[in-house]
């Protein structure tokens, strides 16, 4: 009940990336002395759950200050984010923005697949009170940290790098294009989408940038010595790739891993993800249920960017729309995060920490 | 068969929308002895008067269904000690003697009514004409219902939440667990004695309708009224997940 009646300083909005995850949680909350559900019987209530509050979380800055949260799970079905189901999970995070309003959080982020609904039109938004961010600017933040942590690993010049960036006309895509346009030797774009692959194209080559855009990604990744990989890799194959290609998976869900046609020669690591050094609980703790990070205190760039902005008690519509994302609000919620002990998560994959990465910084 | 020619696609069709009629009235009837039981625990005289206008009105949408049943010739059985149904009477009568008002208000008007309002509108939106509209009027009387309650179970909580969150808990799994046994894919206590011949689920794509569907739909409403009630998120989710499937 106190949930609904203190103030809250932010609601992180998402969605479960598999049924593993699903699975593990639901079983886990179930009474010890009751059987474990198969799958399939999940799956048959899981997805029409309304949104609701599952978690509290409380966080702790290196300032000593303190900021509490809830987590609204939308129960958007992990089978179901392609856009064929749109209309129905729009609807989900709607409602899961209204349940947040009613919390009274101060501000909601809006991870992962749900921030589509906050890259479109706002108008029906404008009537509540409670501010939101899709996440994507620190999201963004640390997949580019993270490229640039690597290049310096690795002994790589950024400058003299091409770049492949897969999903370039998303939020987070244009994000990281924008950052890195003067920052590295050519930038090779894809998205399925050509009409706005070829105005992306057109608009920084007016720039004086060094572009190759294509829908195809064949022709793109033998150029790459970087890939930052921020579509969902549903419907991606790479193969072709340079012998030590640097391969940042920072789409959802991250499983990029098992579109690798050669898997041999590749660092590979999971992007977009931050670290919390002083202080991350979860009340009830259904960490061992939701949390399969090979480190403690990991958590998603967007879910951060809430907990950042609450920090700061900057409770305002920090990343909305799409191609709003400018390189300087990148540097500054990253120097934010910083301030607050919240840093670029160690690099790892499915198999763990990547030990030479995080042995090296 | 005339009647059945007449009216109904299929053989099959005829003997799911049977069973369809037959649990719809067999439920109202529950609802209606259920409210006149529920008036016997008020102690205000209009909330007493209004049970049995509750009353009343389940009796009337058996009716209302009964005499479509008649019209089209369906195969009813009306069974209030099936194995299911009787179990639920039961749950909701050992509160009704103990004139726990906000307990059958609770089992009839929040769980049973989000069962009837959900699977009235899923059955609503594929029967045609006269059935058609019949189901999707008494699903809306029924949410009238619902509103009602919550209202009612909301100031409640507000007096002592976590007293009231501990009672509902209890209820939850006394009623909820019948429930979820029914209509799961399959009946988990065996036959509900009101279907004729197997269970109605393994038919219902006869009439465009799947049991997992219907259920996901009626546990979702049950979560929605739970939480207009005031129950906390994190509480409904944990008992939803502990319900039998």
């Amino acid at each position: 009940m106190d949930s609904k009646s203190t103030s809250l300083d932010f609601a992180i909005i998402g969605h479960q990336e598999s049924w593993q995850s699903i699975t593990s949680f639901i079983n886990g909350i179930r009474n010890a002395s009751i059987e474990p559900l198969p799958v399939d019987k999940i799956k048959d209530v899981f997805g029409f759950m309304p949104p609701r509050d599952l978690f509290k979380i409380t966080l702790k800055s290196k300032t000593g200050n303190e900021v509490n949260g809830v987590f609204i799970e939308t129960f958007i079905d992990p089978d179901k984010l392609s856009a064929r189901y749109l209309k129905t999970n729009i609807s989900k995070v709607k409602k899961a923005i209204s349940l947040a309003s009613k919390l009274n959080a101060k501000l909601a982020t809006l991870g992962g697949f749900t921030s589509i609904v906050l890259e479109g039109s706002r108008n029906e938004f404008k009537d509540i009170s409670i501010k939101l961010t899709t996440g994507n600017t620190l999201t963004a933040g640390f997949i580019l940290k993270g490229i640039e942590h690597a290049c310096v690993q690795y002994d790589i010049r950024l400058e003299e790098s091409n770049v492949l960036i897969i999903g370039a006309t998303g939020d987070i895509g244009l994000a990281c294009t924008h950052y890195l346009k003067q920052k590295v030797s050519t930038l090779l774009l894809n998205a399925r989408n050509q009409r706005r692959l070829e105005t992306l194209a057109t608009s920084l080559r007016n720039e004086g940038v060094n572009v190759f855009c294509d829908t195809n990604l064949e022709s793109l990744v033998p150029k790459a010595d970087i890939i930052i990989a921020v579509a969902s890799s549903k419907d991606i194959l790479i193969g072709n790739t340079k012998n030590n290609v640097i391969i940042c998976d920072a789409g959802y869900p991250k499983n990029l891993e098992n579109r690798l046609l050669k898997k041999e020669d590749i660092i590979l690591f999971h992007g977009g993800m931050g670290i919390i050094n002083y202080g991350y609980t979860f009340s009830p703790n259904y960490k061992p249920f939701f949390y399969n990070y090979p480190v403690d205190n990991v958590a998603h760039g967007c879910v951060l960017e809430a907990v950042i902005l609450a920090f700061e008690k900057k409770y305002e519509n920090y990343s909305v729309g799409k191609g709003n994302i400018t390189p300087e609000a990148i540097s500054n919620i990253y120097q934010w995060a910083l301030k607050h002990g919240v840093e670029l998560a160690p690099f790892y994959n499915s198999k763990g920490l990547c030990k030479l990465f995080n042995t090296k910084v | 068969m005339e009647t059945l020619t007449n009216n109904f696609k299929s053989i099959e069709e005829f003997q799911v929308i049977s069973d369809v009629f037959s649990q719809a009235i067999t439920g109202e009837l529950i609802g209606m002895s259920n409210f006149a039981s529920l008036s016997g625990t008020i102690e205000d005289p209009f909330e007493k008067m209004e049970a049995i206008e509750h009353a009343n009105g389940e009796r009337q949408h058996a009716e209302g269904f009964m005499a479509y049943a008649k019209k089209t010739g369906l195969n009813i059985n009306i069974n209030l000690n099936g194995s299911y149904w009787g179990r639920i009477r039961d749950v909701f009568l050992s509160y009704a003697n103990k004139n726990d008002f906000i307990a059958c208000l609770m089992i009839q008007e929040v769980m049973l009514e989000a069962f009837a309002v959900s699977m009235y509108t899923d059955v609503g939106r594929v029967l045609e004409d006269e059935a058609q509209k019949l189901f999707l009027s008494i699903a809306e009387e029924e949410k009238e219902h619902m509103d009602h309650s919550t209202e009612i179970l909301r100031s409640e909580l507000k007096k002592n939440p976590d007293d009231f969150i501990r009672k509902i808990e209890i209820i939850h799994y006394e009623c909820m667990t019948i429930l979820s046994e029914f209509s799961a894919r399959t009946d988990l206590s065996g036959h509900c004695g009101v279907c004729h011949g197997d269970c109605m689920k393994n038919s219902l794509h006869h009439i465009g309708l799947d049991v997992v569907t219907m259920r996901g739909n009626a546990l979702a409403l049950y979560a929605e009224a739970l939480d207009n009630i005031g129950i906390p998120g994190e509480k409904s989710v944990l008992w939803i997940a502990n319900l039998p499937a």
